[in-house]
């Protein structure tokens, strides 16, 4: 089969719908952060595969490499705060009942 | 004169960043981080406006290609760091004021605030996707450990997680709809994006993907209903000061980018008219964020909870600008940044009034506490009294010439948008009830017996906030002429 | 053929019925008394501790944040090296402010306690 532009396209929204599905349907905190990592990187596979196709410049591939950076800091503020979440509650679960609800 | 000097305001917070992390890690009195802080940003504030006084005489022709590719160095991005600036300053003194107070006090919450707003005014400056998206996390990663910052209490940690999961998420789609657009224009800055698709060159189902995608991830950071959700809580969970500073800076950033993007990128005929495009999505989202804001800003006991929902429903007036921009540009965009900058010092002002009244171990943060504290307290409650009737919209103040604006661009856009200013004038009179109530709870009620009663905090800093935000109140009331010529000179460059 | 191999199989019944007939003889006619001593898994070692799944403590997550955000910067440093030459000294000069820049995050990192282990 030959690989086209379609179907990274599809890969990546596919990865994209897993990502969204997880983070919609989870209610660990740990397996949510990691669900939009998996939308984060699917969006990187979509600029990498596209940037294939602007053989002119790099900025698909530079605008990955930010992304990943960004990724990482923010995996270390939501690794930060569910620390917190621990400490208070014993528990990673962001449904509990809670001070917030009326 | 240099394009250096409209670079300056960005290298001094990134660079006095560091030099405040350093100060906070070496010396040990921390008195001065809140006086460094505030300096460091209304110095970087005041050489923005400078620039904006200056621009004209500024050689922006022989800039490098390093500095222009990415960020703009524009009136509108300027406006925007001197709002940005103006606010994150007097909130990092508000924070001066409230965290020694309730015992809070960590050189941290400085460092977040100097940073976060670097990342709000990088996203004033975005002229490319990826700047953009380094802005938006900047600023939101900065928001979010200033959510989490009393990390002992339930409500904190709860909001955190509320705001940092809902905003990550609304990241990751803006994210896709960036890439989408990338794929199918192969361009990342926005004014070649908006040429493919000005030209044709650009799959038009991908583009209206993206478009979608993208005016969704905005809607969450500006908190637009229905991706709202988050706002209450966050608002409500955050120390006093972080709340002010996500009400403003955040708030206005975020509509920084939401305009440029909209008018450079989907600025062409198929994509903006009044039955296609984004102005009917983003009429929809004003129309039931102004309804629904208000409406639920009503039924709430806390007052800091209602200021929540205030500010979700002055998203939806702004929001109302911004959709009459796709016709009267001009006059439109210049409403937007009225307003954001009327409710900038409105918003401070009124929290900064609730903060005032809140001293060690009594925060204040539902009507009961307020109860009768504006008869014991007169000239404490006076900037609460002045904040509220700017939020309001009452004359001779800063919001209400903010709200007449912004109304009056819907109208000028005429067909089809007159509908927008009239739920509008009607849901801000709706707002008048719930704004009308911290007034006659401070002054016509008395506390319950047994009820503990609010005594002001003794701060200077406090005090000098009030000063500052409520002399502009009330000079953007009196006198709006040259703040809404400012604001005219930045919009300037979207006449098309 | 099989005959040659009829001793073996011989053999392994032979040991497996003395293995079964001991083993059913024990349980038949030796004395049973249980006791806490004969329960533990290992009655001359020292005593087991704690749950099967043991909890990692806090602290490591500290360690892992820490790593994360100092261990991806080094995705610019792979394009800045692969590309040196052509980069020249505008790039040597911003890699370096880069990484001055870091350098300071690590020292107010340092000096915050964040790098200590007991706290």
């Amino acid at each position: 089969m030959d690989v086209g532009i379609g179907e990274y396209l599809a890969l990546a929204s596919i990865l994209f719908g897993i990502g969204a599905m997880g983070f919609l349907t989870r209610r660990n905190f740990l397996i949510q952060l990691m669900s939009i990592e998996v939308m984060l990187n699917s969006v990187n596979v979509m600029l990498v595969a596209f940037n294939r196709y602007q053989p002119s410049n790099h900025d698909g591939q530079v605008f990955a490499f930010f992304v990943i950076a960004i990724a990482a800091a923010e995996a270390a503020v939501g690794l930060a705060i569910v620390i917190s979440l621990f400490r208070l509650q014993k528990s990673v679960e962001t449904d509990l009942p809670s001070a917030l609800k009326h | 004169m240099s394009v250096w000097m409209l670079v300056s305001p960005l290298l001094m917070l990134g660079l006095g960043g560091l030099l405040v992390m350093l100060v906070d890690a070496f010396v040990d009195e921390k008195a001065e981080l809140p006086i460094l802080t505030a300096i460091l940003l209304a110095v970087a504030g005041g050489v923005a406006a400078a620039g904006i006084v200056n621009y004209d005489n500024v050689a922006l022709a022989g800039a490098p290609e390093y500095l222009t590719r990415y960020l703009a160095f524009d009136r509108f991005a300027l406006f925007f760091d001197v709002v940005v600036c103006g606010g994150a300053a007097l909130s990092a003194l508000l924070a001066g004021g409230y965290l020694r107070e309730h015992d809070l006090e960590r050189g941290e919450f400085y460092i977040l605030i100097i940073y976060a707003a670097l990342g709000a005014m990088v996203l004033g400056h975005a002229i490319d996707l990826l700047t953009i998206f380094i802005g938006l996390e900047t600023m939101s990663l900065g928001a979010y450990a200033m959510v989490a910052f009393r990390r002992t209490s339930a409500r904190a940690v709860e909001g955190a997680v509320k705001y940092f999961l809902l905003g990550s998420f609304a990241a990751a789609i803006l994210l896709f709809g960036s890439a989408l657009l990338y794929g199918a224009t192969g361009h990342t800055d926005l004014a070649g994006i908006g040429e493919a698709i000005e030209g044709g060159n650009a799959s038009i189902k991908l583009v209206l993907m993206a478009m979608f995608m993208m005016i969704v991830g905005l809607a969450f950071k500006v908190s637009a209903v229905p991706f709202h959700m988050w706002t209450p809580d966050a608002y409500e969970g955050a120390v006093t000061p972080a709340t002010t500073f996500m009400s403003v800076a955040v708030k206005s950033a975020a509509f920084a980018v939401m305009v440029r993007v909209l008018l450079t990128v989907f600025g062409d005929d198929l994509s903006a008219s009044a039955a296609s495009g984004w102005p009917p999505v983003i009429a929809g989202l004003a129309a039931i964020t102004m309804v629904y804001g208000n409406l639920a800003a009503i039924g709430q006991s806390s007052v800091k909870r209602m200021l929540a929902y205030s500010s979700v429903a002055h998203a939806g007036y702004a929001m109302v600008g911004v959709v009459a921009a796709f016709r009267v540009e001009e006059i439109a965009v210049s409403s937007v940044l009225f307003y954001l900058m009327a409710y900038t010092v409105g918003n401070v002002l009124t929290f900064g009034a609730l903060i005032w009244f809140g001293s060690n171990g009594r925060e204040a943060v539902s009507y009961e506490d307020l109860a009768g504290a504006g008869r014991r307290h007169p000239l404490v409650a006076l900037p609460f009294v002045i904040g509220v009737l700017t939020l309001m919209g009452f004359p001779p103040t800063a919001g209400f010439f903010a709200k007449y604006y912004v109304f009056n661009a819907a109208v000028q856009a005429g067909g089809g948008m007159i509908w927008l200013a009239i739920i509008g004038v009607l849901s801000s009179a709706v707002g008048a009830y719930y704004y009308l109530r911290v007034i006659v709870f401070l002054f016509m009620k008395e506390p319950q017996p047994g009820a503990p009663i609010a005594i002001p905090m003794r701060s200077g800093y406090v005090a000098f906030v009030m000063i500052i935000a409520g002399y502009f109140v009330m000079k953007m009331g009196i006198t709006p002429g040259p703040y809404l010529d400012l604001a005219m000179s930045a919009a300037e460059q979207f006449v098309s | 053929m099989f005959a040659e191999y009829l001793p073996v199989f011989l053999l392994l019944l032979v040991a497996v019925g003395v293995a079964i007939f001991m083993f059913t003889m024990a349980s038949l006619a030796g004395p049973k008394n249980m006791t806490p001593e004969k329960a533990i898994p290992y009655e001359a070692g020292s005593n087991t501790t704690g749950a099967r799944h043991i909890r990692l403590s806090i602290k490591f997550y500290l360690t892992a944040i820490l790593f994360v955000v100092f261990d991806i910067e080094a995705v610019f440093l792979y394009p800045w090296a692969a590309m040196f030459r052509r980069l020249g000294w505008q790039g040597l000069i911003e890699m370096v402010l880069f990484l001055a820049v870091l350098g300071v995050t690590l020292v107010y990192a340092w000096r915050k306690g964040a790098l200590e282990w007991e706290k």
